[in-house]
């Protein structure tokens, strides 16, 4: 067998023909794709992978490739560097809440200046009361495609060891819920139970805070105006932080309240709605009920996200557009509604499991979330956390962290 | 030129075309990011914008005035206060102990051990110590209301978040400091220590008037990187278990500066906090010199 001598010249060979092979547009060659990069909070084993592969598979001449950026934040943050970098991903699924920041700050494109037929066709395939969501400042800058709502998830295996009435309504009210929770702490609580651990947890963020403010008649902002310190929003905040007060709420943080919920440890949660696909395939029974009202009055705010189009690249827009139109159709769609949104576009497809409460609460009509304005408005949206941190603990009394909040966020939602 | 000219000329050289390299890579990567983020301090620049524009000491000014960098600021402080302290005197001693146990089965049980965590990622021990500190379901929760205590809501509540980012700190990064003490405690000459055992000097005698200054160059090391590792350190785990919070209870002027730059965007604000942390880093390293490099033994 020929045996090989290494030398240098041999060496000084190979590492110049490595070099040179490396300048080879291979990728090009191999492929005439526009690809096109999605940058996604959602990881190879969820649902928007599905799509994306199913999208892939029709060789539509255009290549779609989901790169996982962590969450809505991290994403705006990295989003940002590449931007900087002059290589934005073309793609980017944005959260609600950062509209105003994806379109003055990121500059997220108007669907209808890359192409204003194929525009008018996606948006035509949701519903209409979704198109106000993604209009910013008169632009259309995404697919209205992920709608969540705060609801309530009741743990029925604790529900019922509590002995309480399994018929439970879908209107809910806040004096009821804290009621059944009081019942579920005196059967429960004290004693060494081998699951339960709290009755109930609000959610302690700006979602279910807003949400209970709306419910109470309020509003965080109306336009770019500061209300959070209105009498209807000091009452709303009072009854959010009644449970934590009665000591039926151990306020926590949302990761460690998420894995609570599916452990069993907390009888009644109202978080997002899209939590019903965990739900359904957990071990334990969930229900579904509405949102609490406020004596009654229910004013309830949406969330969720949208698929938006940051490319620079004319060629990789236009791309980016004919995989927006493959989610839109009812393919797509159908792929789409097993992460367990609401569906927000006019295909008929059948409804998940545990989406009563949420749907009825969109049959009911929902606000956006907050959406913060001005340059340092994703900085408003952490103030305002706080402040409702602070009130669920009792370090300030809700009126006076509201006004405060509202001292704080003064500066940071001016344009 | 004659060969002697050349072999001199290469001789002067020699040592700047060795170092050269060391030198840029330093001057590209540390020097100038350095000068670029006092001279980002004066503007305010979001990273997108062309043009950053002039602003003085506004980002000073907003910085200062901030009650989060002011919480940040005292939250730095009371890490300081106690970690720096814990993270010389604790791993001296267990140094010590283990020096004791030599390569005994305990000793060469203990000694991977207790430098485990400092191999282990943030991450992970962030998700370990998440679970054991759980409000609901922690394995300290279960201890305590087996004892017939209260569950605790630890670094969910504002009174304690700060002392469990300290507590889980010093458990991620005393091993480091614990082995530099070792090695230094090992290489004393044996011959020393005998003759003070021969003149009956104690364990403690001997520790406190042999060991102890003859390992005190490593002892001022340890004390000079401690002091601003900590702070860097601490980053590592407020990102994972608390992400500054509840309210700012837990943060640190870093996780400020990192917040301000990072999440937020205000790279003007964030160089602002930087250049104000290098002054105080400065400050400090300075103070340690004076104090305690006239103490160090050098001399074998």
């Amino acid at each position: 067998m020929a045996q090989f001598t290494s030398t240098r010249r041999t060496f000084l060979a190979g590492t110049a023909g490595l070099a040179a092979a490396s300048l080879l547009p291979f990728r090009a060659l191999a492929s005439s794709d526009a690809t096109v990069t999605v940058s996604s909070p959602w990881g190879s084993n969820q649902p928007f992978q599905k799509v994306v592969d199913a999208y892939n598979a029709k060789k539509t001449g255009v290549s779609v490739i989901n790169r996982m950026d962590g969450d809505y934040q991290e994403m705006a943050t990295k989003a940002l560097a590449s931007i900087a970098s002059g290589r934005p991903p073309e793609m980017m699924v944005t959260g609600w809440k950062f509209g105003y920041f994806a379109r003055r700050t990121l500059g997220a494109r108007d669907l209808a200046e890359i192409d204003a037929g194929k525009a008018e066709e996606i948006i035509g395939r949701f519903k209409p009361n979704v198109r106000p969501l993604v209009t910013i400042d008169d632009a259309l800058i995404g697919l209205p495609w992920a709608m969540s709502t705060p609801v309530t998830w009741i743990n029925m295996d604790l529900w019922r060891e509590a002995g309480l009435d399994e018929n439970i309504p879908l209107d809910v009210s806040h004096a009821w819920l804290v009621e059944q929770a009081a019942r579920i702490d005196k059967a429960l609580g004290g004693r060494n139970h081998p699951t339960y651990r709290s009755a109930l947890d609000l959610s302690n963020n700006e979602w279910t805070s807003q949400a209970y403010i709306q419910n109470a008649g309020g509003f965080i902002l109306d336009g770019d105006k500061l209300v959070c310190d209105s009498a209807e929003a000091i009452e709303g905040m009072t009854r959010f932080a009644e449970p934590v007060r009665a000591e039926l709420w151990t306020n926590m943080d949302y990761r460690a309240q998420q894995k609570a919920m599916f452990a069993g440890n907390i009888a009644i949660v109202t978080t997002s709605s899209s939590r019903a696909a965990a739900a359904a395939k957990a071990d334990i029974e969930f229900k579904d009920v509405m949102f609490p009202s406020i004596e009654g009055n229910r004013k309830m705010n949406s969330g969720g996200n949208f698929l938006a189009v940051y490319a620079r690249d004319e060629e990789l827009a236009r791309a980016s557009m004919d995989f927006l139109a493959f989610c839109a159709s009812r393919e797509g769609q159908e792929i789409w509604s097993e992460v367990g949104y609401l569906n927000t576009s006019v295909h008929d497809i059948p409804r998940g499991p545990l989406q009563e409460a949420a749907i009825a609460q969109l049959e009911a009509g929902l606000t956006p979330e907050t959406i913060w304005p001005g340059a340092r408005g994703l900085e408003g949206q952490d103030v305002w956390r706080q402040w409702v941190a602070r009130i669920l603990d009792g370090e300030v009394q809700p009126a006076e962290g509201l006004a405060r909040a509202k001292d704080d966020l003064a500066p940071l939602v001016v344009n | 030129m004659t060969r002697a000219r050349v072999r001199t000329a290469m001789t002067m050289l020699a040592p700047y075309l060795l170092t050269g390299p060391a030198i840029v890579f330093v001057a590209v990567f540390l020097y100038a990011p350095v000068l670029f983020s006092v001279g980002l301090s004066f503007s305010d620049w979001n990273f997108i914008h062309p043009e950053a524009r002039f602003v003085g000491l506004d980002n000073y000014a907003q910085v200062l005035g901030d009650p989060y960098f002011r919480e940040a600021a005292w939250n730095t402080a009371l890490y300081c206060i106690v970690l720096i302290p814990a993270q010389i005197v604790i791993p001296l001693a267990l140094a010590a102990l283990l020096l004791r146990v030599g390569e005994s089965r305990a000793g060469r049980i203990y000694k991977p051990l207790l430098f485990l965590p400092t191999i282990l990622a943030y991450s992970t021990a962030g998700i370990a110590w998440l679970w054991l500190f759980d409000p609901l379901n922690g394995f300290l929760n279960t201890v305590l209301t087996t004892l017939g205590h209260a569950p605790s809501r630890w670094y969910t509540d504002p009174d304690l978040a700060l002392w469990t980012v300290a507590i889980v700190t010093f458990w991620k990064t005393f091993g480091l400091n614990m082995l530099l003490f070792l090695a230094a405690l090992v290489s004393i000459p044996k011959d020393i220590l005998e003759a003070a055992t021969i003149d009956k000097a104690g364990p403690f005698t001997r520790f406190r008037t042999i060991e102890l200054p003859l390992i005190s160059p490593t002892f001022f090391f340890v004390a000079v990187t401690t002091s601003f590792g900590v702070l860097d350190d601490i980053v590592g785990v407020i990102d994972v278990l608390t992400g500054g919070g509840p309210y700012g209870s837990s943060t640190n002027i870093l996780y400020y500066m990192f917040e301000r730059g990072l999440k937020y965007f205000q790279f003007g604000q964030a160089s602002a906090a930087s250049v104000i942390i290098i002054v105080l880093v400065l400050a400090v390293t300075w103070a340690q010199f004076r104090l305690l490099e006239r103490k160090v033994h050098y001399e074998s």
